[in-house]
């Protein structure tokens, strides 16, 4: 289910977390700070590359990834390349409308274009984490990091919860699917109902075992584990600079021989 | 050590909306033995297990723990969930982690154990369940029989001296069943944990456990080894239970077909055993 088989697949799932992270921090924050069309292009293609040749991640994955958040995007973007102009100004392309001229100017097409690359840089940047890094991994990485205890163990629990409740909604969906519960769409609203709060009700209860389980083992109020063996992360750390290093590069060339 | 790993003496406990869940049981389990618990679904076998546990604490009566009484302050507690580990019946509601290697890891590291040592205990206790190759998998990917390894690789990672398992083989494949069985005595025979097992599933009882007790409303009913259990086939039948198949047949032999079988025959060895034995002896006084 989602980045997380990939992660599990990826070669780097083994290299230390936190070096992980920091790198993915530090070219998102460039690529943030970076003005410009070029940078998240660049950063696109770099963290791209690097997911698919260094991490294992199969290039069609990466890319229908990259898909799902380019739709919200490009119809995000609609509403700032469209502009209302007064008329008289020049527009790429405009339809007049009751005194002013709807349309795309060329500098509201470089907004949005702008607007486009960096975001992309920036998904890439969080996709090569979360490509190869599980997310349990990436909880430890930030404990490691000092981000408070408790926000860490509801993220760890939260996120192994899903897929038991994920199964049991499931499950129940079916079963109720299977009785004709979902065959016309009032039924199906009052199915939905009943799942909700057997879901719930079941999350209750799921709790109380859990906490049950968890006291035998001698919880005492905090989920102190130990992690496999990571490899180092070395080359992650060596790569942080050279990466950065090309997007400030490419920002400030654009800057200079085109801005 | 004691004869007794574990003991219960009188136990009472009754939940909050006033069901008594136990009324005063006693029982115990030999040092280094598989004891199995038979009762019907209700029966209060979960409770039971959660009192020896510490996970609750009883209204009346004593655990004892290698002969001695345990008081349930936050010492005794402690001791009694380092020295019983319990294996639930849902590995759902025990893998709370959705790493493999961490969720075996959390008992080791709530006994303050030194990393190194916490690291060779998990790689131990994955070696015993043959969970190693599952390592680098997330818990949600595993199977059900897997998951159940899982989780009784992070009881034995706190090197407990008593197991105790709520239903172990509820919900496997018979495949399954015969594998996490043999586990169980390998864990016994290999290790001389004592292991406490709950079960409904007949068939498994006289193959696996040395010694049976039948629980049923709270209290027990009736305790032996699996044949002295099974020579009274009308208590477990008062209890929503029955005989291992193997017994049932030789029940119906004996009593319909009038053949001379032996009354506590249960498993597909002793009446194999007992089957030549009568051919032979037919032979012998018809020749």
């Amino acid at each position: 289910m989602g980045t997380d088989r990939y992660a599990y697949a990826s070669r780097l799932r083994r290299m230390d977390p936190i070096a992980k992270i920091l790198f993915s921090a530090l070219v998102l924050g460039i690529c943030l700070c970076c003005p410009g069309i070029v940078p998240g292009l660049v950063t696109l293609l770099l963290m791209g590359l690097l997911c698919v040749r260094w991490g294992g991640v199969p290039g069609r994955v990466f890319f229908r990834f990259l898909g799902i958040p380019l739709a919200f995007l490009l119809l995000g973007c609609l509403t700032i390349v469209i502009e209302r102009h007064a008329p008289g100004t020049s527009v790429l392309l405009g339809i007049p409308v009751g005194g002013w001229v709807w349309g795309i100017s060329s500098s509201g097409l470089y907004r949005g274009a702008r607007i486009v690359s960096k975001s992309l840089g920036a998904i890439s940047a969080m996709y090569f984490l979360a490509l190869n890094t599980p997310m349990t991994d990436v909880t430890l990485g930030l404990r490691r990091l000092k981000v408070p205890t408790l926000m860490i163990e509801l993220m760890d629990l939260i996120y192994r919860f899903i897929f038991v409740l994920w199964e049991t909604a499931a499950d129940i969906r079916t079963a109720q699917d299977s009785r004709l519960g979902y065959s016309s769409f009032r039924r199906g609203i009052s199915s939905l109902g009943s799942l909700s709060s057997m879901v719930f009700l079941r999350a209750w209860n799921k709790a109380d075992a859990i906490y049950s389980a968890l006291e035998s083992r001698g919880y005492t109020g905090s989920l102190d584990t130990l992690a496999g063996n990571y490899q180092s992360g070395k080359l992650c750390y060596m790569l942080a600079p050279a990466v950065g290093c090309a997007q400030l590069l490419c920002c400030w060339l654009e800057v200079h021989c085109f801005g | 050590m004691a004869e007794y790993a574990i003991e219960a003496r009188d136990l009472v406990y009754t939940y909050e909306d006033g069901t008594r869940a136990l009324d005063g049981i006693s029982f115990r389990a030999e040092t280094g033995k598989i004891t199995g618990i038979l009762g019907s679904n209700g029966a209060g076998k979960s409770t039971l297990f959660l009192n020896l546990n510490g996970v609750r604490t009883p209204h009346s009566g004593q655990v004892l723990l290698d002969g001695e009484p345990v008081t349930f302050n936050k010492q005794g507690i402690q001791r009694l969930r380092r020295e019983v580990g319990i294996v639930f019946q849902d590995p759902d509601n025990q893998l709370f982690s959705a790493d493999v290697y961490r969720d075996i890891s959390f008992g080791a590291v709530n006994l303050g154990l030194p990393p190194e040592e916490v690291r060779r205990r998990v790689e131990w206790a994955m070696e015993k369940t043959g969970t190693a190759a599952l390592r680098d998998k997330p818990t949600h990917a595993l199977s059900y029989g897997q998951k159940k390894r899982v989780a009784i690789a992070g009881v034995l990672v706190m090197e407990p001296r008593i197991v105790i398992l709520d239903e172990p083989t509820a919900g496997l494949d018979p495949q399954g069943v015969s594998d996490i069985m043999h586990l169980l005595a390998d864990i016994r025979d290999q290790m001389g944990i004592s292991i406490i097992v709950s079960t409904h599933d007949m068939d498994i009882v006289p193959l696996y456990c040395d010694y049976t007790y039948l629980l049923c409303g709270g209290g027990m009913k009736a305790a032996g080894t699996p044949e002295e259990l099974f020579s009274h086939p009308e208590i477990l039948r008062e209890n929503h239970l029955r005989l291992p198949r193997i017994a049932h047949l030789m029940e119906i032999l004996r009593d319909k077909d009038g053949l001379d079988t032996e009354i506590w025959v249960s498993t597909i060895a002793q009446a194999r055993r007992e089957i030549k034995r009568m051919v032979e002896q037919n032979k012998e006084s018809t020749g």
